[in-house]
Formats: structure tokens, sequence, C-alpha cells
């Protein structure tokens, strides 16, 4: 019970942070998905039912965030599309060796790449632009900044597996 | 019922997931909902006062690319500073040449100067104006600063000057103040020689010095020059005095050739005398 206070916790501050800190990480109007680095950490941890969760939780709150005239539901859909995604990638005997290593970096990526895709396909419903351009232009370089990003959390849990 | 949980426990999370989009397709579906849109309002309010409040955070990438911005937008700025200031320059000196025309004792025609033939003691420049726009051979050359030259050959279209940097050329000249006449010459330096002056005439440093009325060429009263200094040479009746001249040679642009010049009844005369 207390560790999934202290998840919902640190799943509030993800938010804040996606919300707040972000931003001022940008390059090139691309900011790094630290709620989705949380999610797919959470899937990897704690498993494929509560990452699925956390996405959809996530979502919505960033949904309910994104200003009036955004798509309320968008978020929610592809973050727990990645959330469910990412929980294929959990093995409860072997989470730290995979929070703490290359494969974490791989599976951010992946489920970065997952989540845009659904995210640019249907944002850009009717607009007559191309998904797959918004995808090659935005999508696949917000994947690999939010996999730049996650290479902290795995030296850290890197570390943490060698102690 | 029972093979039903178990059924559905197997698969909560294909169950969950499900759930969960479906939840958020219906959402995508009820944008619209005013009280969606009233709760969105809500929590877009309470977030903007949070990153209001972070707003002072500087962010490095934005900051760096300003810089560059900035950077760029100051080299631009700087050439155009640059060419404004070149513009004000011949604005000025455009400004200077059109008093001197506007004066109306002399009929001007104004050229360009399009090349410079510097050969060690006979320098002359060409002008983009000849005998079409009524350039002859001996006119005078000015600027809005003082005497150039003369005019030494012409064509249709152009023509060339000697300029008092010439050692073929020769100005009847006189001290504005004391009224001491004299021969302007140039033999080599940066100085032009103000000769046939006696050491008793007074002549004295920042003297200027103007075109006499015995010219047959040029006429009176134009600026040659400044005394830079004056001195009895050792061994002779004649004072040594150096002339800076008017005129800045190394940035001859715009000239006036003065067209009106020549009294022809006076040049009849001084010929026929001569004969």
């Amino acid at each position: 019970m207390r560790q999934t206070l202290i998840d919902i916790a640190l799943t509030l501050l993800c938010i804040l942070l996606q919300t707040t800190i972000a931003q001022y990480l940008a390059v090139a109007g691309l900011s790094p998905d630290i709620t989705l680095i949380w999610i797919i950490y959470l899937s990897l941890r704690r498993g494929q039912m509560t990452g699925t969760v956390a996405g959809f939780f996530c979502g919505l709150v960033l949904d309910l965030l994104s200003g009036a005239d955004g798509m309320l539901g968008l978020a929610a859909l592809s973050k727990t599309a990645a959330g469910f995604t990412a929980g294929y990638f959990f093995n409860e005997n072997k989470t730290l060796q995979t929070l703490g290593s290359y494969r974490f970096i791989l599976i951010i990526l992946l489920v970065s790449v997952v989540h845009n895709l659904i995210y640019f396909i249907i944002f850009l419903q009717g607009s007559g632009a191309h998904w797959w351009q918004a995808i090659l232009l935005y999508g696949v370089p917000a994947a690999l900044y939010t996999a730049a990003v996650g290479l902290m959390p795995a030296f850290v849990f890197a570390r943490r597996a060698l102690l | 019922m029972r093979r039903v949980y178990e059924f559905l426990f197997l698969f909560k999370e294909y169950l969950v997931v499900g759930v969960l989009l479906a939840v958020s397709v219906a959402l995508l579906a009820l944008n619209d909902d005013a009280q969606i849109r009233t709760i969105r309002s809500l929590a877009v309010v309470s977030v903007g006062m949070l990153q209001d409040a972070l707003g002072i955070i500087p962010n490095y990438f934005d900051l760096r690319r300003e810089n560059h911005v900035l950077r760029e937008l100051n080299v631009t700025l700087a050439d155009e500073v640059n060419r404004l200031r070149e513009a004000r320059l011949e604005n000025l000196r455009l400004r200077r040449l059109l008093g001197l025309k506007e004066r109306g004792e002399f009929v001007f025609v104004a050229a360009n100067v399009i090349g410079k033939n510097l050969q060690l003691l006979r320098n002359t420049v060409t002008l983009d104006a000849g005998e079409r726009n009524g350039v002859r051979v001996d006119m005078p050359l000015v600027t809005e600063n003082g005497l150039a030259g003369k005019i030494v050959a012409t064509s249709g279209r152009f023509a060339v000057a000697q300029i008092l940097y010439n050692k073929d050329i020769r100005v009847s000249a006189k001290i504005e103040r004391s009224r001491v006449d004299g021969i302007i010459r140039w033999e080599g330096g940066p100085a032009l020689a103000l000769q046939d002056v006696a050491k008793t005439l007074d002549v004295q440093t920042g003297d200027v010095v103007i075109t006499s009325e015995y010219s047959s060429f040029f006429p009176p009263g134009i600026r040659i020059g400044v005394v830079a200094s004056a001195k009895g040479a050792e061994g002779s009746l004649f004072q040594s005095i150096d002339v800076r001249p008017a005129v800045d040679f190394s940035r001859l642009e715009e000239v006036f050739v003065i067209t009106s010049v020549r009294d022809s009844e006076r040049m009849a005369v001084e010929h026929k005398v001569r004969e």
C-alpha cells in the first residue's frame, strides 16, 4: 500500500515536471516525455496492468492540462497503449537488470515511437497533413530525445544493480 | 460463473486496456461537452499559474538560439550602420558640391572619376564627362573643397584631367589675406610649392592660397590650399613655401568641370600680344 502511494505521488510529480520543467529542456521545439519514461518504468517494475493504468491516468491529466482546445482523450489513449506495450517487457525476476541496461533505452525508444505513432495518426486526422511526415519530423526525434533523457535513470539503476 | 471470472482474470490486462482505450475514445468523442470544457479550463488555469511562477527559469537551449539570432542581427545591423554612414558621407559630399554649384558664378558639369593614372610625376584622372557634356581642354576641375586640376584631353564621353599633383601643371595663385602673388606647382611630395614669392613679402603659415586673376584658365578666388610652411631659402631672393592642397586627391570621386570660365575676348587680346 505504501509503495502504491509513493508511486502515485511520484506519478503526480512527473506530471508536474512534464507540465512545468520539460519546456525548459526543449530543443528545436521538442521536449522529452518525462511521464512516458515514468510509465515505462512502472510497467517494467510493477507489471503491465500498473503501467497501463498509470498511462491512462497520466494521459488523462495531461489532456486536461493541455488547453481548452486540445483533444481530450488523445494523450490518455496513446499513453495507455504505451504503458500496455511496455508491459510486454516486464520480467519480475530481471527488473533491475532491464532498467539498468541498454534494454531500458531501447524499450523507451520503441514505446515512444508507438506512442507518437498513435498520437500523430489521431491528431492529424482530417487535417490533410501526412502522419508519416509528422512521425519523421517530430515523432522519431522526440522519441530519441526521450530515450536520451532515459539514460539518466538507466545509469542510476545500473549502479544499483551493481551494488 | 467461476469459469468466467477465471477467464477474465487470465486476460485482465487486455480487459483493462480495452476499457481504458474505450474510455479514451469516448473522451475524444466528447471533446465539445461544456462540462469537460469547464474542467479543462480550471486545470489549465491552475497549471498556468504554476508555469507563470516558474517563468523566471531560463531555457538554456532557447537562450543559445536567441543568442545566435541576436549575433546574426548584430552583424546585419552593423553592416547597415556602415552603409548608412557611407551614405551620409556621400550625402554631405554631394550637398557641398550642390552648394558650390548653387553659387551660380560658373557653369559646372558634374563628372565622376572613373580612372586614375598615377605615373609618378604626371598624375591624371579620367572623367565620365566629355565633349558631349561641353567639356573642353584647359577647363578647370574643382571639387567642393577647391581646385583639383585641369582638363588636358577630351573625347565624346570622357575627359582626362591633370591634377595638381602633376609636374606639368602651373597655377597663378595668391595669398588670400595679404594678396601676395605666386605660382603654384608641384615637384613631388605631399605639398605643393608656391613659387616666385619674394622674401620680403608677407606669407604666414595657415594663410589660404587661392587662384589669382592672372590665370588664363582658372577663375579667380578658388581655394587651392593652405600654407603649411614658409621660410626664406638660403642664397635665394625667394621664399620656399609649402602649400597643403585643399583637395584630398586620394579620395577624389565626384568633381565638377567649370565650362564657362574662359573669356574669349581676353584670350584673343592676350594671344594677339604674344604674336
